[in-house]
């Protein structure tokens, strides 16, 4: 009997978001299943409730033909299911041995960790693996990919029948991926249920199977690799044709003069980043995970210390220590990460909104609430924020809304920005309510804001931007203008070596 | 409206703490018919002013997401201080007023450590703390110093025949910051910055200028409570059997002060220390032996934690109920 993986109804919600409807899927033994979607569409909470993480509201996981019900990780790995995340789980300081074997050590009829045994073993699955990687080494010396690799060695040694890879290609280069793409067939081969989770198209279509399409958490559609093409996927995932999102913008046409200059900047990640940006222009920022987009963000904003190189702004040069100055000088900054870095969770809409402006809307020390109340019943109406109440707390609301209170907390009647950093403001939102933040983008810039648009999907970027610079290691590797750039030119300056 | 507000106090923290107590002192006053008699409250009274002083300092910067281990040798280093100044002829008030100064001093060494140095809190209060019962033992020759100052005397004295002086000063604290907690900037920010620290950096407010405010905020108010405790004792003690901090920050939890910061606020912080007091007296009322109290006051912690979790649980359960609806909203819009 061949083995497989099935997901039976499985639905999931989580506050503000129904995250998974209804899903039901079978991964089949010897075969490489892609799961594709656009970010937020629900893969990783899929992936979550398959590795024990979380547990499904209802519905069931049944492997080769018994239900399983996972309350912890521990539970999913012991019935064979191992994942890799994009976030690695490893141990760095600990060699390549011990962290192939973490948890699970074999011992010597002393109870000490039987050294040889382990030793053997591990020179097996390198091996299998056939990688030229030193045992011994502390794995947070290897490269990226090994280190990588490592954790695919680990699901391995665990004799794990299903392994999931959660984008595993964000942070490797070509000839990385090669190397990954290798073992992905090997373990095929040995007849491994593998599931793997992408939204880079083109390796898709390299290295899987199957395509389950999700969109807003619900299955779209299942695919056999070899029947399909790239549009029938997109139209798949997007559910309409995104093209006219784009064209349909109401864009600034006037941009003014130069507002930010930046000249050589440096710091431990930036290598000499210099630009200018213009009054009511939009700024793309591209470039893969961890090229510096978002260090270049901080480092204006006064939130990373700058080792040398100037900026000037508004005609000023200027030093900021602290991230109070920036904004002081009319810089705002939407970080990447909204729950860890934008918002007090567990305060409320109105107190999130106010936190830059508390000064203005005080008298001497007391904070004056109708003042407050009006700036950000102000807000809520301008982006159209979905709440009952402005008492309510900021983890209560959906991500598009919580985007939406960022955006209102910098660009309200009492706050003077002339610069908004927007850092991956679509994360993890749903398409709908990304279309209208593009138009906010738009209406901001021709409003004589300047933006700085960072986003890691790319036909983002290009269509918002007015003109897209792109990074590399720190670096800044080519700038393109809307007109011209296309999402080949642009990866392969965001790919150069 | 009027009907959804009640409903929204009845719901909240702080009523289900004065429940709680309620069924205590129900129950202890069924057991021990002597408990709560007007003579036994006016001592709980003079015993909680203590541990609610401190509470307020290590509550505000609980609530600021930090937290303070020194503050009950901070206290007794204060009483010690004031008392050896008093002996040398210094007058009460200014030996006071030295007494706050240092505790500030004590304060900045923390916040120093804390936020320049960036020692763990954990580790640079208790550090500090060790160094502070050294320096108290070493002075005093483990020995108490009574304080023969008669006008110094006032904190056993009582105000219409039944509150003592140091459970109004105590009172008048929590309303006081309680005041700057919900109406000023610097509140604001301290819930803010306990909230979420990064997040708070990046929308313009210091957290090291917070952080440093509520340290040294802390100590004084630690020092205070030290002169206060060797006013009602009419001397100073360099060590104490119960340990003052650890009581302050039982209450301040208790009252719903959250230990991961950002949440919580004195109302909840008052009852916190009332139910503590009069749970630890009416223990006493029976008189048990020491070692029962400590194991029921543990228990007392573990018992509001868990139906503060469970409520919170409900809470959660209710946000997920709701949402299919929106959901549906949003669709049909």
């Amino acid at each position: 009997m061949s083995k497989y993986l099935e997901f039976s109804g499985i639905s999931k919600a989580f506050p503000g978001v129904q995250a998974l409807d209804n899903i039901s899927f079978r991964a089949e033994s010897g075969r490489v299943l892609a799961l594709l979607g656009e970010n937020g569409a629900g893969k990783s909470t899929l992936l979550k409730i398959l590795s024990g993480d979380i547990s499904p509201d209802s519905g069931s996981i049944i492997i080769n033909g018994k239900t399983q019900v996972f309350t912890s990780p521990h539970q999913a790995i012991q019935a064979g299911v191992s994942v890799i995340y994009q976030e690695r789980q490893i141990v760095p300081a600990l060699s390549v041995i011990e962290n192939i074997f973490c948890g699970d050590l074999p011992k010597t009829r002393f109870g000490m960790i039987d050294k040889r045994t382990l030793r053997r073993k591990t020179e097996e699955i390198l091996k299998v693996f056939g990688l030229p990687i030193d045992p011994d080494e502390p794995v947070g010396r290897l490269p990226v990919a090994y280190q990588q690799m490592v954790e695919v060695m680990k699901a391995y040694r665990r004799n794990s029948d299903i392994i999931c890879f959660d984008e595993p290609t964000a942070p490797l280069t070509d000839s990385e991926i090669n190397v990954l793409f290798d073992i992905i067939n090997q373990l095929k081969k040995e007849g491994k249920i593998i599931i793997y989770v992408s939204h880079r198209l083109a390796e898709i279509f390299k290295v899987t199977d199957d395509i389950v399409v999700l969109k807003d958490g619900k299955l779209v559609k299942t695919f056999k690799t070899s029947e399909t093409n790239q549009q029938e996927l997109i139209r798949a995932m997007v559910g309409r044709d995104v093209g006219d999102t784009y064209k349909n913008l109401k864009r600034n046409d006037k941009i003014g003069d130069v507002l930010l200059e930046v000249k050589d900047l440096c710091t431990d990640v930036l290598d000499h980043v210099s630009f200018t940006l213009r009054r009511g222009e939009v700024l793309g920022l591209a470039g893969l995970v961890g090229a510096g987009r978002t260090e270049v963000a901080r480092a204006i904003f006064g939130a990373d210390r700058i080792t040398s190189g100037e900026i000037i702004f508004d005609g000023k040069k200027v030093h900021f220590k602290e991230p109070k100055d920036a904004i002081k000088a009319g810089i705002a900054l939407c970080p990447e990460d909204r729950k860890d870095q934008g918002l007090v969770l567990f305060r409320s809409i109105r107190e999130n909104t106010t936190m830059p402006i508390l000064k203005k809307i005080s008298k001497w020390i007391f904070i004056n609430r109708q003042e407050e109340r009006k700036v950000t019943e102000e807000a809520v109406t301008k982006f159209t924020i979905r709440t009952p109440s402005i008492n309510k707390l900021v983890r209560e609301l959906s991500g598009g809304n919580q985007q939406k209170v960022i955006l209102g907390r910098w660009t309200n009647s009492l706050i003077q920005t002339k610069l908004l950093i927007l850092d991956e403001p679509t994360k993890g939102i749903d398409v709908g309510t990304k279309a209208e933040i593009y138009q906010m983008v738009c209406d901001f810039a021709r409003a004589g804001l300047s933006v700085i648009f960072i986003s890691s999907e790319l036909p983002e970027v290009i269509n918002v931007a007015d003109r897209i610079i792109v990074m590399h290691n720190g670096k800044i590797t080519g700038s393109v203008l809307r007109e011209d750039a296309t999402e080949e030119n642009v990866l392969s300056l965001a790919m150069l070596e | 409206m009027v009907g959804r507000r009640i409903r929204h106090i009845l719901k909240s923290k702080e009523m289900i703490l004065v429940l709680i107590s309620i069924v205590i002192i129900i129950i202890f006053r069924l057991v021990n018919p002597n408990f709560l008699s007007v003579g036994s409250l006016s001592g709980i009274m003079q015993a909680m002013s203590l541990t609610g002083i401190i509470a307020v300092g290590i509550g505000t910067l609980l609530i600021g997401g930090s937290i303070d281990l020194s503050a009950s040798s901070v206290c007794l280093f204060g009483g010690v201080l004031c008392a050896l100044l008093i002996r040398a002829n210094v007058p009460w008030g200014l030996a006071m007023v030295i007494t706050l100064i240092a505790g500030f001093v004590i304060g900045v060494i923390n916040a120093f450590l804390i936020t320049k140095v960036k020692m763990m809190p954990f580790i640079a209060t208790i550090a500090v703390s060790n160094v502070l019962s050294g320096i108290n033992l070493a002075v005093t020759n483990a020995q108490n110093v009574p304080i023969p100052v008669e006008s110094f005397w006032w904190g056993g004295k009582l105000v219409f025949g039944i509150f003592p002086v140091p459970f109004i000063i105590m009172t008048l604290l929590m309303i006081v910051y309680a005041f700057i907690l919900n109406k000023t900037q610097f509140g604001r920010n301290v819930y803010l910055v306990g909230g979420n620290m990064t997040a708070a950096r990046l929308a313009g407010v210091n957290p090291k200028k917070i952080h440093t405010i509520l340290y040294i905020n802390s100590s004084v108010l630690a020092a205070f409570a030290g002169i206060v405790l060797a006013s009602r004792m009419q001397s100073a003690a360099p060590q104490s059997q119960s340990d003052s901090q650890l009581n302050a920050l039982t209450a301040a939890i208790l009252g719903g002060i959250a230990f991961t910061g950002g949440a919580g606020g004195m109302a909840g912080c008052f009852i916190g220390v009332m139910l503590f007091s009069f749970f630890n007296s009416g223990l006493n009322s029976l008189a048990l032996d020491a070692y029962w109290s400590l194991i029921a006051s543990g228990c007392l912690l573990i018992i509001a934690l868990t139906v503060d979790y469970f409520n919170e649980l409900s809470r959660e359960k209710n946000l997920k109920v709701k949402k299919p609806a929106s959901a549906a909203k949003k669709e049909g819009a």
